[in-house]
């Protein structure tokens, strides 16, 4: 091989030798060798000591968008591939051609990405006798295989550190409440007085609350850090999650004597409606626990396409050099260590992790003694892809008996009950009865009803009695109808006499409908008797 | 198509007398021109469609039921395919449900879900074309809001007043608007206060209205004439308000009676004409067929149903007399499982609710939802300007001649 190779770096060069000007067994061993070189998976070039191109294999030549030509020199063909943009360098393109041609002849290897995407391994070593020999070799899948199992290794590395991080916390923080818990039940064991028992069991109770809490944060932390949490964004009112909010926070204020005020945005934001929610109560957590005196105010500000939501508290502030920490795991400042209501250090490290997740910037302005302004700030959304609760169709949000109390009066049990189960699926008040008596005292208990539905055949009176007895009761000529499962003419005809319109049973629900429809709203169009 | 072999028999329930004869009418010439091409075309497999018009004159339970039950038994009808009928709540699903025909119709009724939804075996012949009453309510409330949020109005408070007719459809309209309200931001000061209707007398409620002082007045009922006097009246003495008047003022009998009165007033349709390609040939293979004087976008809709029902017979291998259940089921299923794209918009059956899923208030997609149309009428002798909702809009909004004093803030973003 070496007498090959110094035969061909030299002078005639493969080219010419392969065109017949060696002797023939020179030719026979370059003509195999050429096909050998040809047939290698990888891009080949050799220069010769002058920095001239001797040769190139085909798949050398067709990884460049240009024409490499035998014979060209090598400080060319740097400066064109330079200014092909086809690959992306390390450096500008002026340094890193003259980097190239003064290591020209020496070991080097570097991979380069092109601007399709590939990965390209370039190493060079030299020739005896000057000179040097590229190869060229598509990684690309080796570099993806390498990163994958990298970030799998990276993946798994962060879960493994999240547990540790977990237990750690959680032996740190929970130790203290199960020691107050267990020197609790081993008094109130023994605690004969019961007004201290009850005491004691209150303490418990909020030793059990904390680390609850406590618990749930980790959690949430954990499953942050192990990318378990995925967002799912769309478009929302606001003033959803400031109603959840209000009714979540209005009792806690109250009891701290705090004034805690949601002025409710109009407008629609864009982001993932659960994650806003618990940085927003986070947020309200927070103020409500840091503020003694005063009030928690939770309000917008339009920021152009954005929303700047905040929420100002009157608590004693954050010192300027703990505003950065305060967002860090188990971050407490020194006068919150010290006072017995603090927290747990764990709500505005989450609130830190969702806003990152989200995307979302977070800030905190204060004024130590003043009070805070802790703020997130969210995209505006398209309104009309707003998901409020009206997905939800039903006719018992706005049907058009929906809220109206009507009262029933039916002796069988099955019939009452499945006649109940109807009306309320319309949206309807029901309230019901088995016989006249039940029925006068529900009227005589206040319930005000808009209708009455009476059976006929009930088992001492007919339905005729009892909304007699009940317009009496009510003091009012109360709309009312009568079901009858008997068709016998003498009987329809005394319920028409009452001037009260009729349904056979077994009752079709759309005709139900229609005559309640009449009798609550267009009274014009009873014409008595239907069916 | 073979002459030997019978014509299918399709049923149409229309108001031909009555006060909605002008849009019975158009039902009629909607379904006569779609069975027209389609029987052109070859008919569904090489048979013909015949149809059989029953006049539904008031559209009450009776008239309706008593029309499904003359199709049925005197004509077998193999599905029954309609505009709207207001009234019968549904007393007309029981017959048909009881011949295990094929009923497509567009009565706007949040009724539908309940029925079929009780009962899915028995009703699975019942579709509902549109969608229901009740999505008029929060789709409404998102145009005000998008009105307000993109600067394109400023309103002079959150207060929403709210007149109802005493129609289901209009009560149900009305309250599905108060119930949304709250979430995007406005306060309901009046109402929904049901009006006995048909009424033309509206001026005690106009003055309890301008009592409230609201940034909007919604009124639910839905005839033309009846609210081509509200407007009248509401303009004897404007209030500073947008005004928004329920379907009837689409039609041109509004505009007739209310003349300038109208200019400014906005209307919504769950169901109308688009003003894009398709549309647009539509209304003009319509109006060639039936005179300059028809009114497409009424038309459209037996005629969208009829199509609609053909492709879905046709896949299920032909159609279903009364009786035959199990061909009808495979009519059912088709229906239910095509997206199809009609000259207003995608009708898409909900799998549980039989009925068309309504954009962009369920779906954000417009190409699975059939479109909620907000119009203005910003010339009365001209068409309605289309408003809302993109893509299919092609006019802006303006603000109303009666409130000069705020003018839009800048233009619409989206």
């Amino acid at each position: 091989m070496r007498s090959v190779w110094a035969t061909t770096s030299q002078r005639p060069g493969v080219a010419e030798a392969a065109l017949g000007r060696t002797e023939p067994s020179d030719a026979a061993a370059l003509a195999a060798l050429r096909a050998g070189i040809e047939a290698v998976p990888a891009g080949i070039a050799i220069w010769a000591a002058d920095g001239a191109l001797s040769y190139a294999n085909l798949r050398f030549r067709q990884i460049f968008e240009f024409p490499v030509v035998i014979g060209a020199s090598f400080e060319n063909f740097v400066g064109e591939l330079a200014r092909s943009r086809e690959w992306l360098l390390p450096s500008s393109a002026e340094e890193w051609e003259r980097s190239e041609r003064a290591g020209f002849g020496r070991d080097r290897e570097s991979d380069y990405v092109l601007a399709d995407g590939r990965v390209l391994n370039l190493s060079q070593a030299p020739l005896e006798g000057g000179g040097m020999v590229q190869t060229l070799t598509d990684v690309t899948s080796v570099k993806r295989n390498e990163r994958a199992l990298r970030e799998a290794k990276e993946v798994a590395e962060a879960t493994d550190e999240a547990k540790s991080r977990f237990l750690r916390a959680a032996n740190h923080d929970l130790r203290q409440p199960l020691a107050s818990l267990k020197i609790l039940i081993y008094n109130c064991m023994r605690e004969p007085d019961e007004a201290h028992r009850a005491d004691m069991l209150h303490a418990m109770s909020v030793a059990a609350l904390i680390m609850e809490d406590l618990l749930g944060a980790l959690l949430q932390i954990g499953q942050l850090d192990a990318g378990r949490i995925q967002p799912r964004v769309t478009s929302f009112q606001l003033s959803q999650i400031f109603e959840r909010l209000d009714i979540q926070f209005r009792h806690q204020a109250q009891e701290k004597g705090l004034k805690l005020k949601f002025v409710t945005p109009r407008g629609t934001v864009a982001t993932d409606r659960a994650l806003l929610e618990r940085i927003l109560s986070n947020f309200v957590a927070n103020a409500i626990r840091f503020t003694e005196v005063g009030a928690v105010l939770v309000g917008c500000r339009k920021e152009g396409r954005l929303l700047r939501i905040e929420v100002v508290d009157t608590g004693r502030g954050v010192r300027e050099e703990d505003r950065e920490r305060v967002f860090e795991e188990f971050y407490r400042a020194a006068e919150a260590r010290r006072g017995q209501k603090s927290g747990l250090g764990l709500g505005l490290n989450i609130v830190k992790r969702l806003a990152d997740l989200l995307e979302l910037p977070v800030r905190l302005r204060s004024r130590v003694g003043r009070g805070s302004i802790f703020s997130v700030t969210v995209p505006l959304g398209n309104i009309w892809h707003s998901e409020g609760g009206e997905t939800e169709i039903s006719e018992m949000v706005a049907g058009e008996f929906a809220g109206t109390p009507v009262l029933l009066v039916e002796d069988d049990d099955i019939l009452r009950r499945s006649m109940t189960q109807l009306l309320q699926r319309w949206g309807i008040e029901v309230h019901a009865a088995a016989d006249e008596a039940e029925a006068v005292r529900l009227a005589q208990s206040g319930v005000s009803v808009s209708l009455i539905v009476a059976d006929y055949n009930l088992k001492s009176r007919t339905g005729i009695d009892v909304v007699r007895a009940l317009r009496q009761e009510f003091g009012v000529a109360t709309p009312a109808m009568i079901v009858t499962a008997d068709a016998e003419p003498r009987v329809l005809e005394s319920i028409r006499e009452e001037g009260l319109p009729v349904l056979i049973k077994p009752v079709s629900p759309p005709r139900l409908r229609v005559l309640m429809h009449n009798l609550l709203f267009e009274p014009g169009l009873i014409s008595g008797s239907r069916q | 198509m073979a002459a030997d072999l019978p014509p299918v028999p399709i049923g149409s329930m229309i108001p031909l007398t009555g006060p909605s004869a002008a849009d019975g009418a158009e039902f009629r010439k909607g379904m006569i021109l779609a069975v027209e091409e389609l029987n052109a075309r070859g008919g569904l497999l090489g048979r013909r469609f015949e149809p059989i018009f029953a006049d539904t004159c008031r559209q009450t339970a009776e008239e309706v039921v008593a029309a499904a039950r003359w199709l049925i038994e005197k004509h077998k009808v193999h599905a029954i395919v309609n505009g709207y009928n207001i009234g019968p709540q549904n007393s007309e699903y029981e017959p048909i449900a009881d011949a295990g025909i094929i009923y497509v119709h567009a009565n706007t009724l949040l009724q539908h879900h309940d029925t079929v939804m009780s009962d899915p075996e028995r009703y699975f012949g019942c579709f509902m074309a549109d969608p229901a009453d009740y999505w008029y309510g929060p789709g409404f409330i998102k145009f005000i809001s998008w009105l307000r949020d993109t600067g394109q109005w400023t309103p002079s408070s959150d207060r929403l007043a709210i007149i109802s007719g005493s129609k289901p459809y209009s009560i149900v309209i009305a309250q599905s608007m108060a119930a949304a309200a709250a979430d995007y931001g406005w306060r309901l000061c009046f109402g929904p206060k049901i009006v006995q209707t048909p009424t033309n007398q509206w001026r005690e409620v106009i003055e309890e209205v301008r009592a409230a002082q609201p940034a909007v007045v919604a009124n639910t009922h839905f005839y033309a004439g009846d609210l081509a006097y509200f407007q009248r009246q509401f303009m004897e003495k404007p209030i500073d308000c947008i005004v928004y008047l329920q379907y009837g003022a689409m039609h041109r009998t509004f505009t007739d009676i209310a003349q300038e009165s109208s200019v400014g007033v906005i209307v919504s349709s769950v169901i109308g004409l688009l003003r894009d390609e398709m549309g647009k040939r539509f209304e003009a293979r319509y109006n060639a067929r039936f005179g300059e004087g028809s009114t497409a976008t009424i038309g459209c809709q037996s005629y969208s149903n009829m199509h609609h029902y053909a492709v879905a017979a046709a896949m299920a291998g032909g159609s279903g007399a009364p009786g035959d259940f199990e061909q009808n089921r495979k009519v059912a299923f088709a229906l239910k499982g095509m997206i199809y794209r009609s000259v207003h918009g995608t009708i898409r059956y909900h799998p549980d609710w039989q009925a068309a899923v309504p954009y962009p208030v369920v779906t954000h997609d417009p190409s699975l939802g059939m479109p909620h149309i907000f119009y203005q009428i910003q010339d009365h002798r001209k068409p309605l300007s289309m408003i809302a909702p993109e893509p299919y809009n092609t006019e802006r909004f303006v603000l109303p001649p009666w409130m000069g004093g705020r003018r839009a803030a800048k233009p619409a973003a989206g």
